[in-house]
């Protein structure tokens, strides 16, 4: 027999040796256990009435409907949509730029970058609502609020920071590029170490300035992982709530309130489970366009 | 030293640690009120402050005191203790209506006031009357038995400690207490006239609960409901439509006229009005009776006593009306024996001993004669400020209007919507979220 030859389908050949299946298993079990039912849940829900409420539901497209068409919604949208767009520009940017001068401190064998880079992370490990109760004490509106306070000390005056609509999603959005840069960070910083160093002498043969290294090579170079890094800061931030439940309860009115704070409000201030898992459809269908979109300009080739 | 005994040494330390946090055989462990053999057991559900895990020391000494007095009292009883995280207990709340409704509910458990009559309407609570003398529970401030006594006359849960919002001012700079809303206005400008560090009035006007339970004193006391009998929304409705609004233009005045910063529009924590007597820039806020002790120990003595408290200004002179909140202990169980547990645990533990220990006030105004702790004064006007008491209506819909209330109040204080539309707004979504549910 040759190696090309087919054989019939044995069950014993799904679990031979060399064979994925008792590989794969565990990890099928966990992700259809602990992912894909929870989420065939929401989608379920999401076709009822469920309240917290009563145990009784009906199957019906009425949640959507009314979900879709409050007019709150879109508000909530657009919020979410400032929210996420300025903190992926916000964490690419610094996280780019402590990443490269990370990078350059490291070639150049600086002392202290483990410790700099341990000190970066620790941003990213704290939990969102120590973060939130952190920003909501730095960024307290009265004079003795600690970021009034160092304005107060040079003497410029205090800031509104969170008592009026604009400055209280900008507060969030810096709170947020605070805890998010760091991760940003270390996936450029690893994206940096693989760049070759002999691109860099070539183009430094060639004549290339900084600028212009950086441009043709470090960041064509970067690019799958600018990629990957939009896709996961967009994914995060979406579902970002726990650090402004703290921060500003998506007040004042409803200024901060970005989608995944309004589902957790219409679970568990409104107990309407069903709509709940409408926006949580919605939330799901928005970060899976806005990754496959990601993902074809990364395809494509396309710039950034 | 010889490696093994320091090894041994080492050995033995955990095995007492862990004998002290929850593993040993003794009367009152990390999750057990009485001893590990003892023949009955009933599950209990409490909040981490109500325990002898409570992150205040005094309260865990004296929880601990308690439990342990209970147990040696019980020996043929153990309560297998499940204890919520502060911080969870509202959601805990939510929890607990769906474990009732399934039956796995705990035998008895701490029950937030507010939602006890979803608790009776599900058919989830015991009665506890038997437990009780009928002179005990027609004692109880007319807001409390209004709560906790069901429309069949039984008693479905017994509310042992409350609170209240009051006035809290500076007597230098406010020295007579302002009893109507142009009064305290005009005494807050006053107040940062005389002292232009201060901030003449603060409030609760954030994105939290305490924003509309507190300045919902404004609207109870013009005559305001926000439910009809069915747990309708009504507060846009004919009369109640006059006074929200009235109150909403008296938030938005405040903020207009100079006598509150805006960034009363931030404050979701009532630790912000501690911060700022601390600071020495508040001449007046809306708090509650528990601030009382905080500000007796933070602040320096000679500050301290500038403090007075009366109560919350209304509309017009005579009208009054405070926010009352608190705890209460109700049983799930349908055994008639655990039932009885329940009630004695509530009795032992809680009421008056319970109050002693935490310093939050009794439901019935006879233990404010009996109890030591509450001899001061002080103690004398949170008396008599409890008789105006108003409890939030426990029905599935106040969640939503709340909710809905703290956006309209926000987009008030901000200048985002005039009251008239931000009453509006809160009053359609509210109805929205009724309708819903009533479905």
């Amino acid at each position: 027999m040759t190696p090309a030859t087919k054989r019939g389908f044995s069950p014993r050949a799904l679990i031979g040796e060399n064979r994925p299946t008792l590989w794969i298993a565990p990890l099928l079990t966990v992700v259809t256990l602990f992912y894909l039912y929870p989420a065939f849940e929401v989608l379920r829900y999401s076709i009822t009435n469920a309240s917290l409420l009563e145990p009784n539901y009906e199957y019906t497209l009425d949640t959507f409907t009314q979900v879709l068409s409050d007019p709150v919604l879109y508000k909530v949208l657009r919020t979410t949509a400032i929210f996420v767009v300025a903190s992926i520009v916000l964490q690419l940017l610094l996280g780019l730029v402590i990443a490269l001068a990370v990078n350059r401190a490291t070639r150049r064998r600086l002392p202290g970058m483990v410790f700099m880079r341990s000190l970066v992370l620790s941003a990213w490990v704290m939990p969102g609502v120590v973060i939130g109760v952190v920003w909501a004490i730095v960024l307290n509106d009265a004079d003795y609020g600690l970021a009034n306070l160092l304005l107060g000390a040079v003497g410029l005056g205090s800031v509104p920071w969170l008592s009026t609509p604009s400055t209280a999603l900008m507060s969030v959005v810096i709170a947020n590029v605070w805890r998010g840069t760091a991760f940003s960070m270390i996936l450029l910083y690893a994206g940096l170490q693989s760049v070759p160093e002999e691109l860099y002498e070539a183009a430094e043969v060639d004549g290339a300035r900084t600028l212009q290294s950086f441009w043709y090579i470090t960041l064509p170079q970067l690019r799958p992982i600018l990629m990957i890094n939009i896709i996961l800061i967009t994914i995060s931030t979406l579902n970002t709530f726990d650090m402004i439940l703290p921060l500003t309860g998506g007040g004042p009115g409803q200024a901060t309130e970005v989608l995944a704070l309004r589902t957790y409000n219409v679970i568990f201030q409104n107990y309407s489970l069903a709509g709940g898992s409408v926006l949580a459809v919605v939330m799901l269908g928005i970060a899976m366009a806005l990754t496959l979109i990601y993902q074809r300009l990364l395809r494509s080739g396309g710039s950034l | 030293m010889k490696p093994w005994v320091v090894r041994a040494a080492g050995l033995a330390v955990v095995v007492v640690v862990a004998y002290g946090c929850g593993g040993g055989g003794g009367l009152l462990t990390l999750d057990r009120i009485g001893k590990e053999d003892a023949p009955n057991t009933m599950t209990l559900q409490l909040n981490n402050s109500y325990t002898h895990q409570s992150s205040t020391p005094s309260w865990a000494d004296g929880f601990e005191r308690l439990f342990t007095q209970f147990a040696e009292d019980h020996p043929d009883w153990k309560l297998e203790l499940k204890i919520v995280p502060d911080e969870q207990a509202t959601q805990a709340q939510a929890r607990l209506l769906e474990q009732a409704r399934a039956g796995r509910a705990p035998d008895c458990a701490n029950v937030d006031s507010f939602v006890i009559a979803q608790f009776i309407d599900q058919d989830a609570l015991q009665p506890l009357d038997q437990y009780f003398d009928q002179e005990e529970i027609d004692g109880f401030f007319p807001f409390v038995k209004d709560v906790v006594v069901g429309d069949d006359g039984k008693l479905y849960a017994y509310w042992w400690a409350t609170d209240l919002r009051l006035l809290y001012r500076r007597t230098d700079l406010v020295p007579e207490a302002p009893r109507t809303w142009d009064e305290l206005i005009q005494a807050a400008k006053e107040a940062e006239q005389k002292d232009p560090k201060v901030d003449g009035y603060l409030f609760n006007g954030g994105r939290w609960e305490g924003t509309v339970f507190d300045n919902l004193a404004h609207f109870w006391s013009q005559g305001g409901e926000l439910v009809d009998e069915q747990g309708k929304p009504i507060f846009n409705e004919g009369q109640n439509r006059e006074y929200m609004l009235n109150t909403m233009e008296f938030l938005k005045e405040a903020v207009d006229s100079g006598a509150s910063p805006k960034r009363v529009a931030t404050i979701s924590d009532y630790s912000e009005f501690e911060s700022a007597a601390q600071a020495q820039t508040v001449a007046m806020f809306q708090g509650g009776d528990f601030q009382y002790p905080t500000l007796e120990e933070t602040l320096p003595p000679e500050e301290f006593k500038k403090y007075e408290v009366s109560p919350i200004p209304a509309m017009r002179e005579g009208q009054e009306a405070t926010g009352t909140g608190g705890w209460t202990m109700g049983a799930f169980s349908d055994d008639p024996e655990k039932v009885e547990m329940c009630a004695e645990f509530t009795k032992d533990v809680f009421v008056g001993e319970g109050n002693e220990v935490t310093g939050q006030l009794p439901t019935n105004p006879e233990l404010f004669d009996t109890l030591d702790k509450f001899q001061d004064p002080i103690y004398d006007t949170f008396r008599e400020g409890l008789k105006a008491g108003e409890a939030r209506p426990g029905v599935p819909v106040y969640p939503e209007i709340s909710n809905q209330l703290q956006i309209a109040i926000g987009t008030v204080l901000t200048g985002e919507a005039t009251p008239e539309e931000a009453l509006d707004n809160a009053a359609e979504a509210s109805m929205a979220a009724y309708e819903q549910q009533s479905n």
